[in-house]
């Protein structure tokens, strides 16, 4: 593990104003297992973007085995022995789970120009099989499957040709705690088997625990390499921002804000094949907590409650008898939602922060149905500044963000709403500690002024730190509920989600 | 409702499941065909009745076919009808010197460069598919005229072997097969599918998206091309027309198109297209058969496609329709 395999010299990126990656050098070793973290925003995606030929490069290289890459595309960056699994959706809908994974590499399946479907077929299944994701039928279409699986057929794509570096871009939030042992697994046979890999992820004790050396990026630069075996969570909280992260993370208090008064009742709400029979109350100040594995229907019970779902039975009722039956009712009377799947179902990617940010509100904002771009933007500033959105201005398209500056243009819109009633589906997904600790704060000060969330998390700490109460779903079911207290821990709450 | 949940259960039947578009489609062939004959069973629905609807259905048919390639892609081109006209004229002017030869390469070829040319500019331009070809299509439209010097091009009555059967059928299903083989056999087929789902991500894959749609647009009009042959052996005459007028001759083929979109799922879009035309054909014929006006009957066919496309598509509640 000790000669250089990868190397980046000086490489730099910018994107207009913004320096995304800032004459950034680095050494990878051959066998080595590589974190890269940082704030959201620092540049780790950009740098790994920049590796893959997905952005081309202002200035520096990158070497591999001594050299230079030239690589403009996916496919050159595979044909070149690297490969990346995306943070977000790489597959494409349309198209069969087997066509998918080896889109741009059909050649070995043509011959005179015709595909041989059937081989390519049988060649995808004996691949998913070997890496144990048997339930996945290589033949078809890829819209057949939820996101999770997704992931998984996502990973058989980057690396069943065996790539001399892969690069893990922030995949394990998406997983569920099975798909992140058989990833962890893979890396580790990927390791063995003298390749490298680059390791991405906000969750820090999974990086020291997961990888051999962490490199930190802070505003596209390049602060430190450390031993992973070396360092404390706190260690790289404070390489990453810069400064002793004096923040609380999670709420220390376990007397709940919470009174009596019933803001939300939910009654018998099922969907189909996703939830069956969930009632319950949602207080005044409460934060009430969903959790259990990623497949339990608890993601789809946030858009049940917004009227999202289709096909949904039972009633959802606020305080004065309204009932919700679709998205229009659960705006209009202050019920805001985030998704899970933050690019495809909660921002405008290709639009403005300050479109994304007034959307909601223009009504609201217009005189006479008129609107005014002035108020509009004051307004898009107002929000955008008080949820300390990184930004060249409103005008940038949110699609240049990184994902946690995403999630605060999210939070921002509805906040810009006034909603007393806040659905929040993995709030922190792909977030780094330093925006986690401020949506935490704001969640809480939100519970503090009265206004109640629905917080659906695959993840137990934040679950433990934030609710007041927590209901654990399994096969679409409430399981279990529980109510915050200092003795409750995550033992108690996985015995009743598997 | 309850027959048609037993009908949906056929989806997950191992062996009718493979063909549940094919059966839904033949159902609804047969639906409209039992409503027709019902309504006038002396000038609707005899076994030549139905094998002329089959001849005109599948001119259409092959236009739908070369359409799919982009409309798949996300793309669209209201240059078809120009192109037909104008590759029309062609052949009928290169027949008179090479015969068959040259009706089939006149048009095929003609048809061929309209694709390469709307595909360029809309590549080189990068504006809109549609303000494209809207333009292209006047210039088109006009082009054709001066072809055909103003007057009617008739196609010499010893030409006309692809208007007749058996060789429009042969043809025609020739064209099918290749369309068909294109689709699932080849890269191309993978890659407009891949286009038309995310044409960002189909690009850092590595996918040549411009290049693709080039050949998309060329395969479009390759088989515009074909339809050329057979309308212009069919009608045996093709009279160039300005002012838009030739903007009429899109919608039918396009019509198929919706069916192969909305069948895809099935794994039947070529099929779908097919029979998706012979039932706009079985329904137009219909009403010509009960002597409806033609406003009457534009009002029909339109909601009769809608209507089959809103129920045959079923999307994944809540997925969005563009």
């Amino acid at each position: 593990m000790t000669d250089t395999f990868l190397t980046a010299e000086d490489v730099d990126k910018s994107f207009g104003i913004t320096h995304a990656v800032n004459h950034v050098s680095l050494q990878v070793a051959r066998g080595e297992i590589r974190g890269l973290i940082g704030e959201n925003g620092s540049g780790k995606s950009t740098f790994c973007s920049l590796l893959c030929g997905i952005y081309g490069l202002d200035c520096g290289r990158f070497t591999l085995k001594g050299n230079e890459l030239k690589i403009h595309n996916q496919v050159e960056a595979n044909k070149q022995g690297i490969s990346i699994i995306v943070q977000e959706m790489g597959t494409l809908a349309g198209l069969t789970v087997a066509e998918n994974i080896f889109l741009g590499h059909e050649d070995r399946f043509i011959r005179y120009g015709i595909k041989h479907t059937a081989a390519m077929n049988r060649e995808a299944q004996k691949l998913l099989d070997a890496y144990g994701f048997t339930h996945i039928n290589a033949t078809l279409m890829i819209d057949n499957f939820h996101f999770e699986d997704r992931k998984l057929i996502e990973i058989v794509k980057a690396t069943y040709f065996k790539p001399e570096i892969t690069i893990i871009d922030e995949t394990t939030t998406a997983l569920s705690q099975h798909g992140r042992e058989e990833l962890y697994k893979l890396m580790e046979a990927t390791k063995a088997d003298g390749r490298t890999i680059i390791f991405i992820s906000h969750d820090l004790s999974e990086v020291i625990q997961h990888t051999d050396t962490i490199s930190v990026l802070r505003d596209g630069m390049l602060i430190d390499t450390v031993q992973s075996d070396a360092v404390t969570e706190d260690d790289l909280k404070k390489l990453m921002v810069g400064r002793e992260l004096n923040k609380q993370y999670y709420r220390t208090d376990y007397e709940s804000a919470a009174g009596d008064e019933v803001l939300l009742e939910v009654r018998g709400v099922c969907v189909p094949g996703q939830i069956e029979d969930i009632s319950f109350d949602l207080h005044k100040g409460e934060i009430l907590g969903f959790g259990g594995l990623s497949e339990c229907g608890m993601h789809e019970l946030g858009k049940a409650v917004f009227g999202a779902s289709f096909d949904r039975k039972g009633t959802v009722t606020l305080k004065g008898g309204v009932r919700i039956h679709a998205i229009p009712d659960a705006i209009s009377h202050s019920i805001a939602y985030a998704s899970k799947d933050r690019d495809n179902e909660s921002i405008i990617v290709n639009s403005s922060i300050r479109d994304n940010i007034v959307l909601p509100s223009a009504d609201d904002l217009a005189d006479h149905r008129i609107l005014h771009k002035k108020k509009l933007d004051r307004f898009a500033v107002e929000h955008a500044q008080g949820m300390s959105v990184k930004m060249t201005d409103i005008d940038q398209f949110v699609s240049d963000l990184s994902g946690g500056n995403k999630q605060k243009v999210v939070l921002a819109r509805w906040l810009g709403k006034a909603s007393d009633i806040l659905v929040l589906d993995s709030p922190t997904r792909g977030i780094d500690v330093n925006v986690k600790a401020d949506i935490y704060a704001l969640m809480d000060n939100l519970r503090l002024q009265g206004k109640s969330i629905i917080m659906i998390s695959e993840e137990l700490q934040e679950l433990l730190g934030m609710c007041d109460r927590i209901m654990i779903m399994k096969n679409g079911k409430i399981n279990a509920e529980f109510s915050r207290s200092p003795a409750l821990n995550e033992e108690d709450i996985i015995v009743k989600m598997l | 409702m309850k027959l048609l949940r037993q009908f949906q259960k056929l989806k997950t039947n191992k062996i009718l499941g493979r063909y549940y578009g094919l059966i839904l489609l033949a159902l609804m062939a047969f639906f409209f065909f039992a409503v027709f004959k019902l309504l006038s069973p002396a000038n609707f629905g005899s076994l030549d009745n139905l094998y002329f609807y089959l001849q005109s259905s599948i001119i259409y048919s092959v236009g739908a076919c070369g359409f799919y390639f982009i409309v798949v892609m996300g793309l669209f081109d209201f240059s078809i009808g120009a192109n037909v006209v104008l590759s029309s004229i062609v052949g009928v002017l290169l027949s008179k010197q090479f015969g068959y030869i040259g009706l089939l390469f006149g048009c095929v070829l003609c048809g061929t460069l309209i694709g390469f040319i709307n595909g360029l500019l809309y590549i080189k331009l990068t504006i809109p598919s549609m303000i494209v070809t809207v333009g292209l299509m006047l210039i088109y439209e006009s082009a054709a005229y001066y072809v055909a010097g103003g007057v009617k091009q008739v196609l010499d009555p010893s030409m006309q072997a692809f208007g007749r059967a058996p060789g429009n059928i042969l043809l025609a299903f020739a064209a099918f097969l290749a369309t068909n083989a294109i689709l699932k056999y080849t890269r191309t087929g993978t890659y407009c599918y891949a286009i038309g789902s995310n044409e960002y991500t189909a690009k850092i894959m590595g996918i040549n998206v411009n290049r693709q749609k080039l050949v998309g647009f060329v395969l479009c009009h390759l088989f515009v091309g074909v339809m050329a042959v057979l309308s212009v052996s069919y009608g045996t005459s093709m009279t160039a027309t300005t002012g838009m007028t030739s903007m009429a001759r899109n919608f039918t083929p396009l019509m198929g198109t919706f069916f192969g979109v909305a069948f895809r799922k099935y794994g039947t879009a070529i099929p779908a297209i097919i029979i998706g035309e012979f039932i706009i054909a079985i329904i137009f014929n219909g009403f010509v058969a009960l002597g409806a006006p033609t406003t009457v009957q534009n009002i029909v066919t339109g909601a009769a496609l809608l209507a089959i496309v809103a129920i045959t598509a079923q999307p994944q509640k809540g997925a969005v329709a563009k």
